[in-house]
């Protein structure tokens, strides 16, 4: 009789230790952030997008780099693709007839690239002029040295 | 009209180089033999500005972007010169605004200053012949447009591209470049006939 007790209270206990314990399970959890869609945009200096350009996108993993995607941008110079599971790095050669521009990026953590810092457009205007009375009047200095 | 870097073959890119620095040695040569080069100065400089800035001159028309060249202009007005002045021009142009790359200035140089070079050929001919001389900046502003797109066509069979679909994309849209280019090239010659007509390269040899 006293066994019979002995298994009913530990099947009780059993019950009730489930109960308060926190609900889990056997299998191994696994979760991977994906970015599902990458924009590229294309254009030439001045704004205007470069519409129908080749772009060739490249996946880099382990820094080994494979052609993943073949095609041309659409009207306003756009081109959208999802990224490879698990590769991260890409590499985008947007080109058409001659012109061309290479990006190199990274998916995870991107808030996407920003335009490279330059000199603003007057200041590069006024240096190649600068360049150019330089040219000159060294050319000058040349000539007046040869007439002498 | 400017190829970017990454674009050719090195081996394109060498023949290109060797291609315009002879060039500029020959078109320094002949220069000299025709006028004083010092005497030039400050026009090839005044050209060489305009050209340099021209490419920012954009139209966009239709589905693509093209700007100005004035490869036309600087062929009829500066003679053989023309080829420094474009070389020069590129040169500043791809370090200052990126228009095209460093590799491929040879080339590109080449693309730009041949057709003026050839279109100053056709202007002094035609010049001779006594063809009305805004008629023939009209033409010869246009004409150096289409060749460069021409050539730019050639250019690019190297790196794969079908030459007739490169040469009538890049024709197509540089039509009203070259329209635009015609015109601009003859108002400045019939300009310069009227007020200076020494500027031109053709009244020197006569």
């Amino acid at each position: 009789m006293t066994n019979y007790k002995i298994i009913w209270a530990l099947a009780f206990a059993c019950v009730l230790l489930t109960a308060i314990a926190p609900a889990a399970s056997a299998h191994r959890v696994y979760a991977q952030e994906q970015v599902t869609e990458v924009q590229i945009r294309s254009w030439y200096g001045g704004g205007d997008p470069i519409p129908n350009a080749d772009i060739n996108i490249y996946a880099i993993k382990n820094s080994e780099e494979e052609l993943y995607i073949t095609d041309v941008t659409d009207e306003e110079g756009l081109y959208y693709f999802e990224p490879k599971l698990g590769v991260v790095e890409y590499r985008v050669v947007v080109s058409q007839s001659g012109h061309q521009k290479e990006i190199t990026f990274n998916v995870a953590g991107s808030e996407g690239s920003s335009e490279e810092a330059e000199l603003p457009l007057s200041a590069r205007i006024v240096a190649g002029f600068g360049y150019l009375v330089g040219l000159a009047g060294f050319g000058m200095y040349l000539s007046a040295r040869k007439t002498k | 009209m400017h190829i970017s870097d990454g674009v050719l073959s090195p081996a394109v890119i060498t023949a290109g180089w060797a291609i315009t620095v002879l060039l500029l040695l020959a078109t320094l040569w002949w220069g000299k033999k025709d006028v004083d080069i010092a005497e030039e100065i400050p026009k090839i400089s005044v050209m060489t500005g305009a050209f340099f800035v021209a490419s920012l001159i954009h139209v966009s028309i239709g589905p693509t972007s093209v700007h100005l060249v004035l490869n036309g202009l600087l062929g009829v007005v500066l003679g053989t010169l023309a080829y420094p002045a474009i070389f020069i021009g590129l040169v500043l142009q791809a370090l200052l605004f990126q228009h095209g790359g460093i590799t491929s200035i040879g080339i590109n140089v080449i693309n730009m200053g041949i057709p003026a070079l050839i279109v100053y050929g056709i202007f002094k001919k035609g010049y001779s012949t006594g063809i009305n001389p805004s008629i023939l900046g009209i033409i010869c502003g246009s004409m150096a447009t289409m060749l460069s797109a021409i050539m730019l066509a050639i250019v690019l069979i190297s790196t794969g591209e079908e030459f007739t679909e490169v040469a009538y994309a890049a024709a197509a849209a540089n039509i009203p470049i070259m329209i635009i280019e015609g015109i601009l090239t003859g108002s400045v010659v019939t300009f310069l006939l009227k007020v200076r007509p020494e500027l031109l390269p053709i009244n020197k040899e006569k």
